[in-house]
């Protein structure tokens, strides 16, 4: 419950601004961003032949360049990270994400595959409709178990995140096949306004998830269930029903990533498609200043941590290192902003500064 | 005629006697396991034996499940410590890999092969004390610190386990005594009915037993439990128990824990390759869960959970038995892990309204209240802060 914890906000109240930046949650993701980007930079400066990180060009109406490949990567993540965010702000977690990923996507290319008419628009959006709705059930089924059940989050998704894959393996007989869809992959490889398809869908969705959390009360009835489910529901707060909400927007979110992810390629692989991404997206939450204890949640600061965990493998790569140091890499990352934003190091922080302003205090009194 | 019917009462008045025990509702969960673990036995008794003398509940069908499931039931073992604590450890997984590689790298250097495997298991320990500062010292949660382990051990095993090309791939290891080791067995019986009893199955039933001794018969096992009680270890530390440094412990336990399986995969295995144990960890965890195990701490046994690997392991004994793909043993695995955790959940209600029904005057309130609580805790699964 560090979030709640006042004492750090409050007794850095008194310094100045700068101190408020500093112990700004945020503070440490963008600061890591910055200076991941900052050293691609420096890493891959550009040449005649070769563009360089910052460059962005613009070919056919179409706007290429690192920069974009990184919101490209970052798309699915954040769709992922943004129902995570909601899940663990009411003190749960789902790691039913990555199979959901497999899931949809098996089902939606299935039918695509079985259709004799997969090139028409309306098909496409019949196998997306199939592709959400097999999301926004399973994400129903982990609400069900959670908030009428009771059963742990943790567990609760966990069966499906076992038992998931195996589906949409039987689903696809565990076969690789591809199919030839121009509309689907649209999805994955088109551009709407110079700015590749997924990033304008996964930008519209997070501006929708984002209003419609923060310009309702609903955003503040999650964050009650998360600090105190029992009190919220003293207070009134129907907790189960938007428990079921959440967690289905969970899943209707991770369907739709699902499509995201495999329409580039628009092959069916139940076995690696999402794999191990639910971590990613815990990832994006946490690195995004969202305690896994439940209630504040940042949507911007896991918008940050998307941007920061898709960067991280291009990085590696930037840097020149051999692509397999990637998670070591990543561990590292995780671990310096985990303990740069810890409780333990920002009360240490706001106990010297309260110190300093204290001696400065006595020094010149007013 | 009468002292028959005495000998009936007699045995009637232990059973309940003893029943009560057995059924009370901390072991409930656990009688569960064993339960389904001897419903499957018999399921396989039926459906598999026959042929030609062949019995599927005997001691080589049976060792051989040993065998195969060793190094599970130690990393089971080590994450019972830790999500009897309340927390959770993602790493293990990933730690297996590293050890493994860690050991086809050292052999061929020349390093012997007793200091070989004792450095492989204090890589785990390593791997887990870091865990547990993180949790400890700096209040990082145990999902996120194990986490970054997680890929931290991943990324070195990636970074060791290359051929002398530094082309990633599964390393072979080739030693003498290494190899000795894991055909090392004991022999029993003849012919068919020949079975035997390895080094691997050895070293996890010590394992077993260590734990077993420790969780139950010492102060640091008290603490273990008391750490889980959802207090974050404040009655236990009002008792005069350590529940700081304990948790640092509990951490290096399944980190050294992790480092044996490692040890027993490679036996198993016979390679050192970075992309082994993947998803492992959840094997661990489902298998505890299984075990009766209560993800929310507090609650639960070792023995449940290597019970709970062993019904994990019959699984893919069936499932091929039964001409189904591999990918079916996942989908009944999740089933499994279904039904169990709705079984857990029914024995936590009933076991408040029992509760409820003895204490309070109003049994329904207290009820409804008791039941809050209980959301209130499980949704606090991941709650470890200072």
């Amino acid at each position: 419950m560090s979030q709640l914890d006042p004492t750090s906000r409050q007794s850095v109240k008194a310094p100045n601004f700068v101190i408020q930046v500093f112990t700004h949650r945020l503070f440490w993701p963008v600061v890591g961003l910055i200076l991941l980007w900052v050293a691609c930079g420096i890493a891959l400066p550009g040449s005649d032949t070769a563009p360089g990180f910052w460059s962005i060009t613009m070919m056919d109406g179409h706007l290429f360049g690192q920069i974009i490949d990184i919101l490209r990567a970052a798309a699915p993540i954040l769709l992922l990270a943004l129902g995570m965010c909601l899940v663990i702000a009411t003190g749960g977690i789902d790691l039913s994400v990555g199979a959901v990923m497999a899931l949809s996507s098996s089902v939606s290319l299935s039918y695509l595959i079985s259709s004799p008419t997969r090139e028409t628009l309306p098909t496409v959006l019949i196998a997306i409709g199939l592709g959400l709705l097999t999301g926004l059930v399973v994400g129903l089924f982990n609400g069900t178990m959670v908030a009428r059940l009771k059963i742990q989050p943790f567990i609760a998704t966990l069966i499906i995140m076992v038992a998931g894959r195996g589906v949409a393996f039987a689903f696809t007989g565990g076969r690789i096949e591809s199919v030839v869809s121009p509309p689907f992959k649209f999805l994955g490889s088109g551009f709407v306004l110079s700015l590749p398809t997924q990033v304008v869908i996964v930008t519209i969705v997070a501006a929708i998830v984002m209003i419609s959390v923060r310009m309702s009360a609903l955003g503040v009835l999650v964050e009650s269930i998360g600090v105190n489910r029992q009190a919220s529901f003293l207070a009134g707060v129907p907790a189960s029903s938007i428990l079921m909400l959440v967690y289905g927007l969970c899943g209707l979110l991770a369907g739709l990533a699902g499509m995201i992810y495999v329409a580039p390629t628009m092959a069916t692989n139940a076995n690696a498609i999402g794999l191990m991404l639910e971590l990613d997206a815990i990832l994006c939450v946490v690195l995004g200043g969202t305690a896994l204890s439940g209630g504040k949640f940042y949507l911007s600061g896991t918008v940050v941590g998307a941007l920061l965990v898709a960067t991280l493998p291009k990085a590696v790569i930037y840097f020149g290192f051999p692509m397999q140091i990637t998670p070591l890499f990543k561990g590292l990352v995780i671990l310096i902003i985990c303990i740069a934003q810890s409780q333990t190091l920002r009360d240490q922080f706001a106990r010297r500064s309260l110190r300093r302003s204290v001696a400065l205090a006595e020094g010149s009194p007013s | 005629m009468s002292s028959a019917l005495q000998w009936i009462n007699r045995a009637g008045a232990w059973g309940v006697k003893y029943g009560k025990v057995l059924f009370a509702s901390r072991f409930l969960p656990v009688i569960g396991t064993l339960a389904t673990l001897v419903i499957m036995l018999i399921f396989g008794q039926i459906r598999y034996s026959g042929r030609m003398g062949y019995s599927f509940v005997s001691l080589p069908v049976l060792t051989a499940l040993l065998q195969n499931n060793a190094y599970l039931i130690v990393l089971a073992i080590g994450m019972t410590f830790v999500i009897l604590s309340g927390g959770i450890d993602l790493s293990v997984g990933a730690v297996v890999a590293l050890t493994t590689v860690v050991i086809a790298r050292l052999l061929p250097v020349g390093v012997p092969l007793g200091i070989t495997l004792i450095i492989a298991v204090l890589v785990g320990t390593a791997m887990g004390l870091l865990i547990g500062v993180m949790v400890q010292s700096f209040g990082i949660q145990p999902f996120i610190a194990s986490l970054a382990v997680l890929f931290l051990a991943r990324g070195l095993s990636n970074v060791i386990g290359v051929d002398e090309n530094g082309v990633v791939r599964s390393l072979a290891i080739v030693h003498e005594g290494f190899a000795k080791l894991a055909s090392w067995s004991i022999k029993f019986g003849e012919g068919r009915a020949i079975w035997r009893i390895n080094a691997s199955v050895l070293i996890a039933i010590a394992v077993l037993i260590i734990a077993y001794l420790v969780l139950h018969h010492t102060r640091f096992g008290r603490t273990v439990y008391g750490i889980g009680q959802g207090d974050n270890g404040m009655a236990a530390g009002l008792m005069g128990l350590n529940p700081e440094r304990s948790k640092i412990a509990i951490y290096m336990i399944s980190g050294t824990c992790a480092g044996i399986a490692g040890v027993l995969f490679a036996l198993f295995m016979q390679t050192g390759f970075c992309q082994h144990g993947i998803g492992m960890e959840l094997d661990a965890i489902a298998a505890v869960v299984i075990g009766g195990t209560l993800l929310a701490g507090g609650s639960g046994f070792v023995l449940g959970s290597a019970a709970g690997v062993l019904v994990y392991g019959l699984i893919f004994v069936f499932i091929p038995r039964e001409g189904l793909d591999a990918t079916w043993s996942r989908i009944f695995m999740g089933v499994i892990l279904l039904l169990f955790v709705l079984l857990q959940r029914a024995i936590t209600v009933r076991g408040e309204k029992r509760s409820a029904g003895h204490g309070a005057k109003k049994p329904q309130l207290a009820s409804k209240k008791a039941s809050i609580d209980e959301g209130h805790r499980d949704n606090r699964t991941e709650v470890n802060d200072e």
